[in-house]
């Protein structure tokens, strides 16, 4: 039996788990995970591609939100922009898909920069407000720009062709948008141990401290903008994709909420956390509905006609909740019950 | 000339809704150093309340006026008490995302409690077109214009010579020396959500007599921020005035450039502003110590 965590290295320190069984486990998951689109339902699988692009998303604003500790309401404003980027480049200029994510990602990145550096020079609250004010206005900016992405109306994206594979189908799409998803849950995890996510975590954690070692505030935090911004992007063309046509409608002001409460269902500050917080938020209307429906036809009608509200009305409860009771979020509840399973039937 | 004026007219007045929304925004700030993200819902609320009064109990002007009042009062009250009084202590970021929670939860609320039909909220005053040299004003406007000036003489007066402005002030500018002299700063804080759901209550009102009331109604909150970043976060006063600001600002943007201008000029303001004099035009100077 293990009676306690030892570590000895630097090596160690860092690595992301030491214990064998986890590893197994992780395997078994990956394989489970490549296996299941070719098996399930349509249905199933469009809610499975909706988890791995929602995940994206929620880990870059993790980076942002989780690490650095600022708060952003714009996610749905990279999200677009991302999309758009994604769009105009594939549809319009029929450049390469890859180029296009590419773009998907620098674009918003480079909006990042123009909205983070006047607010990032003064605490966290202000980047909540400008970036409000961001996904609102970003929108009126593309309807105002109808020659570039034709308004109003949209534009028609497909499903991409990359280095000769196509992913036209819903089980590759799926197997795409999982492996990004992995891509990127592996690359913000290096990132936290890295010497950058260190100083990330810092600021969060006390930036006059963290200035004091001699960590840069600005140059940092607009690190972290621009890198959160660039994951964003990228899932807001996969989820253009998804929805094969990007317009302003099709990215609601909700999408932002949406995020920040998988951060905070999930437990702030944690990769795992974004990981568990989706799979609840993602599911959540659907129990839901299922929910309601036991409840007779007549609920059901007035849920079906307001359920984009129900959808956000859920999610502002399970804000409050979740930060009211359980701050730690599922990442809290599941340390939880790891330490009572391992030191039962001591407390501690 | 005409055109220049009437743009004016309509821009003060809606400035003058977007002061008082920023005054209320400003109040819940100063007192507790926190923005409140769900302003513009419980502007919207309220509207929403007083139409309900308007059309199912009576029109008459001071009874709507009186029962929406009333119902932001304790609405405030409620919404302090039951949601934000147990998040004391808790980090400042955790208690700004529970107002986000709250905002979400008013705003998608509206469909299942009214309708998403605009309505036009008729209490029999406020519409009638008054005709000024050669501009044509309605008389809401020149109302809303007069309330937000009335407001900022009495929040004036308030802070400076009420007992218990003072003691608000005392809890904004050092809440621990404060409550050792013997201020309730819970009583101040209470007192404050009350105070700016009742400010914002009466813009959400005027708001819906002068134009009309619809679910999208709580973008208003959000066109505020730049008035209250204007005037300063903690500037009860500048916020009211920034608020007359950006009203004019924004409608000579939309009249003389392009409608698109009208929705971007707030952002682009609240950029200069943060570049320029982060603190905004009238608010204190933070200093940072270690």
């Amino acid at each position: 039996m293990r009676s306690g965590y030892f570590k000895e290295t630097i090596a160690q320190q860092i690595d992301l788990t030491d214990s064998a069984v986890v590893r197994i486990w992780l395997a078994l998951l990956v394989v489970v995970l490549v296996v299941a689109p070719f098996l399930l339902n349509p249905f199933y699988l469009s809610l499975l591609t909706m988890m791995a692009i929602t995940m994206i998303g929620a880990l870059g604003l993790n980076i942002l939100t989780g690490w650095t500790g600022l708060i952003s309401l714009g996610h749905v404003g990279f999200m677009v922009l991302g999309a758009y980027a994604y769009a105009i480049s594939t549809s319009t200029w029929k450049l390469d898909p890859l180029i296009g994510l590419l773009l998907a990602g620098l674009v918003p990145a480079f909006a990042s920069i123009v909205v983070g550096i006047p607010s990032l020079r003064l605490t966290g609250l202000y980047l909540a407000i400008t970036t409000l004010a961001f996904a609102f206005i970003i929108n009126q900016l593309i309807l105002e720009f109808d020659g570039l992405t034709q308004g109003a109306r949209g534009i028609f994206v497909t499903r991409p062709t990359i280095l000769g594979v196509s992913f036209k189908s819903d089980t590759a799409f799926a197997l795409l948008c999982m492996a990004l998803a992995a891509l990127t849950l592996v690359a913000t995890l290096n990132l936290r141990r890295s010497r950058v996510g260190r100083a990330l975590v810092a600021i969060r954690d006390n930036d006059i401290a963290a200035r004091v070692m001699g960590i840069d505030l600005t140059v940092y935090k607009l690190n972290a903008f621009i890198t959160s911004s660039f994951i964003i992007g990228v899932s807001g063309a996969l989820y253009g994709m998804f929805l094969s046509y990007v317009t302003v409608e099709g990215f609601p002001f909700l999408l932002s909420i949406e995020a920040l409460a998988i951060l905070i269902v999930g437990g702030i500050g944690t990769a795992l956390g974004a990981v568990l917080g989706t799979i609840f938020i993602v599911l959540l209307p659907e129990f839901t509905s299922e929910l309601f429906s036991l409840l007779g036809d007549e609920t059901a009608r007035t849920l079906s006609t307001g359920a984009h509200e129900l959808k956000s009305m859920l999610y502002g409860v399970v804000i409050i909740l979740f930060l009211r009771f359980q701050p730690h979020g599922l990442v809290g509840l599941w340390r939880d019950c790891k330490r009572l399973w391992v030191n039962w039937p001591l407390r501690f | 000339m005409t055109y220049l004026i009437e743009l004016l007219i309509s821009g003060l007045s809606m400035g003058a809704i977007y002061g008082l929304i920023a005054m209320g925004f400003a109040i819940i700030y100063k007192s507790t150093g926190l923005v409140n993200f769900a302003q513009g819902e419980i502007t919207m609320i309220v509207a929403y309340v007083a139409w309900t009064i308007a059309t199912h109990v009576s029109g008459n002007i001071v009874m709507v006026s009186l029962g929406a009042i009333a119902f932001a009062c304790l609405f405030g009250l409620a919404i302090e008490r039951v949601i934000i009084r147990p998040m004391i202590g808790e980090p400042i970021f955790s208690t700004i995302m529970v107002t986000i929670g709250i905002a979400v939860i008013l705003r998608s609320s509206i469909i299942f409690v009214w309708d998403a039909v605009p309505h036009s909220l008729d209490v029999g005053v406020g519409r009638d077109v008054l005709v000024i040299g050669d501009a044509r004003v309605r008389s809401g406007q020149l109302g809303v214009i007069s309330l937000l000036l009335l407001a900022i003489a009495g929040f004036y007066a308030f802070f400076r010579w009420s007992r218990f402005g003072v003691a608000m002030r005392a809890v904004a500018s050092d809440d621990r020396t404060a409550m050792l002299m013997g201020v309730s700063a819970a009583r101040v804080q209470a007192v404050a959500w009350a105070a700016s759901s009742v400010i914002a209550g009466i813009a959400g009102v005027m708001f819906a007599i002068i134009h009309e009331l619809s679910p999208t109604m709580f973008v208003l909150g959000l066109k505020s921020f730049p008035a209250t970043i204007l005037g300063g976060l903690d500037s009860v006063l500048g916020s009211a005035l920034g608020g007359f600001i950006m009203g004019a600002v924004e409608n000579l943007a939309g009249g003389y450039i392009s409608s698109g201008m009208k929705e971007v000029s707030g952002f682009v303001v609240i950029i200069v502003i943060l570049m320029v004099r982060p603190f905004g035009l009238f608010g204190e100077r933070r200093i940072e110590r270690v």
